[in-house]
């Protein structure tokens, strides 16, 4: 009885922390979701979110995230993959990590210079002879940076998941008469597939509601819902309707979870 | 080269990067529906040729044939042999039935053959009913059988398994041992079994290999090498031996520890030093008189069928004998033995001189028990 005891007391700061940091924001956000502008209690907000302009941004932030989801699935799965192959593979996953640590805000500075008017990118192009092009504030640009951003975090579940993964199971797809591609397809990607979600849950979540980079890097042509809240609660100073918006990316963030949450392995 | 060679070995030689080779122009041949074990201590080279068979690895030399023709440049997925892993290699994303089935969906076999074939081979290795079950769901010696029935239902002709059993308890080792061989001989095909474990290489082959340093130290059956070890390694490896120098007097004459005995070598050179093996077993208690040795026991162990005493002679030779009688520590005893039971090795003779020297022998004589 003791043991239980002490056990729950120790369970306390954790329970608090959840309280405080996770439960009490989220039942803020939902209360306030509920008052109109002027202070009502009313579901306006929730009737505004379901006409044309909020469903198309919710929409483009849907399509945004996939993108930029999907190309950095595309670019660190063989990158992960190459990893596990070379012989110093903690030292190169380091130095692919490391950009990580910097601070988002900076590196997204370092665009703007790099890909800026008379920036390094423009340059490489006019002696490219392709000529000076407007790199800045364009689609490309905001998933082109957003994929470099994100690209460690997925890199990381992925390498781990093939670093785990037993080479004889490679030697035995081989003895079993699997070509090298059959192998992938039948044994490394399905055993790699845990990893592979759980990279693009750390991707698409935080995707969905970037809001800083929509700005520096697309100069707003891009407006996500993570935009839109931003917009709301710092310049209409509308927090019902930031907060309704709020309650419906936590939704989607849960339903995808929930969609792409480990199933039991073995059909 | 008759049909009934399989595999042939031709002066392979396995070397990484600059290092001493794995495997030093090693030659060797195999037959068909015969279980063959490749036996020695780890890092001797017998998995590198498992691995150069199977074609995981290239060899740095020489030609590999099956079937008569040379296999070094055949990828692995196209050679007519599967492998039993060490670890079984058993995709844990598959269930048992996904498992077994795998090699016959690669080859876009039809829905219902698949189904009739891996509940055939799950029949033989006596998983019936499991088709179902996750591998993790699954013990240690039940996963075995799954890899051995992923193994068979390709029909290959040989089959390698890589120490198979080296994961499992005592008593279901050997279980599975009298199961592999009664595999063997109902499928008709090769196996080549890879172990360090002498026990099982006896009790299972037909024939070993002997693997030491890269070669092939002596190759036969079972009885072959266990009474007629070709040289120290072999004696010391293959169950438990009494080691000592002599020298070779004249044809059944041989001189050691001071005294001349009869025993059944010939061909040798008058006064050739050699080396003398007597195995514990075939060493008998007696009286000081009646010994041909007299030896003082030093210690004595009981290992259920019989007491493994350690003696030593006034030369400070250890003798070990295992004995069903017991004897007193401390005793000066005598040892008896035939003169069939002295075996002599030659320094350096190759298998080829050494196994012409045994035909002269003749049929009957120190060949068999």
């Amino acid at each position: 009885m003791k043991s239980k005891l002490s056990r729950n007391l120790y369970a306390i700061p954790y329970a608090l922390w959840i309280l405080i940091f996770v439960v009490a924001p989220i039942v803020l956000v939902l209360y306030y979701s509920f008052f109109d502008i002027e202070g009502n209690l009313s579901l306006t907000n929730y009737i505004n979110f379901f006409t044309p302009v909020y469903l198309k941004m919710t929409l483009s932030s849907f399509w945004y995230a996939f993108l930029i989801t999907a190309f950095t699935l595309l670019i660190s799965y063989p990158t992960a993959f190459l990893l596990t192959k070379t012989k110093n593979k903690q030292l190169w996953l380091l130095l692919i990590i490391v950009p990580s640590w910097i601070n988002l805000l900076l590196k997204a500075y370092a665009f703007l210079g790099i890909f800026g008017t008379y920036g390094t990118a423009n340059s490489l192009l006019e002696v490219l002879g392709i000529g000076s092009k407007q790199i800045l504030f364009t689609d490309f640009s905001f998933i082109f940076v957003s994929v470099y951003i994100f690209i460690p975090f997925m890199i990381l579940p992925i390498f781990n998941a093939l670093d785990e993964m037993s080479p004889t199971l490679l030697d035995a797809a081989n003895d079993l008469g699997a070509s090298a591609w059959t192998t992938f397809r039948r044994v490394i990607f399905p055993l790699t597939l845990d990893g592979v979600r759980s990279g693009c849950q750390v991707v698409f979540i935080p995707a969905l509601s970037l809001f800083m980079l929509t700005r520096l890097i697309s100069g707003n042509r891009v407006i996500t819902l993570g935009t839109a809240i931003e917009q709301q609660f710092l310049v209409t100073q509308d927090w019902g309707m930031g907060s309704t918006i709020a309650v419906f990316l936590i939704i989607i963030m849960f339903v995808f979870v929930a969609l792409t949450g480990s199933r039991k392995r073995g059909m | 080269m008759s049909d009934q060679v399989i595999i042939r070995f031709e002066g392979v030689t396995k070397q990484y990067d600059q290092d001493i080779p794995v495997l030093n122009d090693v030659s060797f041949e195999i037959e068909r529906g015969k279980f063959y074990t490749l036996l020695g201590p780890s890092g001797c080279g017998k998995t590198t040729i498992l691995r150069l068979i199977a074609g995981f690895t290239e060899a740095t030399q020489g030609e590999i044939y099956f079937n008569g023709n040379v296999i070094n440049n055949v990828p692995a997925n196209k050679r007519q042999v599967n492998t039993v892993f060490q670890d079984y290699a058993l995709f844990p994303h598959l269930n048992v039935f996904e498992n077994v089935a795998f090699g016959l969906r690669i080859k876009k076999t039809k829905k219902e053959e698949v189904a009739k074939k891996v509940h055939e081979a799950l029949a033989f290795v006596n998983l019936e009913g499991y088709e179902n079950r996750e591998i993790r769901e699954m013990s240690g010696g039940q996963r075995q059988r799954v890899a051995i029935a992923r193994a068979i239902i390709n029909e290959p002709e040989v089959i390698l398994l890589d120490e198979p059993l080296s994961a499992l308890d005592l008593k279901l080792r050997t279980e599975m041992q009298y199961e592999l061989r009664e595999l063997q001989q109902r499928l008709g095909i090769t196996f080549i079994f890879v172990t360090h474990d002498q026990e099982e290489a006896l009790a299972m082959s037909d024939e070993i290999f002997v693997i030491n340093r890269g070669k092939i130290q002596q190759s036969g059956t079972p009885t072959d090498i266990y009474d007629e070890p070709i040289n120290r390694f072999v004696a010391d490896f293959i169950g438990e031996s009494n080691i000592v120098k002599g020298k070779m007097l004249a044809d059944h004459l041989v001189e050691f520890v001071g005294k001349q005995f009869d025993c059944v070598d010939q061909g040798l050179n008058p006064d050739e030093p050699v080396e003398v093996v007597i195995r514990p077993e075939d060493l008998e208690i007696t009286t000081r008189e009646r010994g041909k040795l007299q030896v003082r026991v030093d210690s004595q162990l009981f290992r259920g069928v019989h007491y493994e005493i350690s003696s030593y002679d006034k030369d400070g030779n250890e003798w070990l004998v295992h004995s069903t009688k017991k004897a007193t520590v401390g005793d000066e005893i005598g040892l008896y033995f035939d003169s069939e039971a002295i075996h002599v090795m030659r320094f350096g003779e190759t298998e080829e001189e050494f196994d012409k020297r045994l035909e002269a022998y003749g049929d009957g004589v120190g060949n068999e028990e």
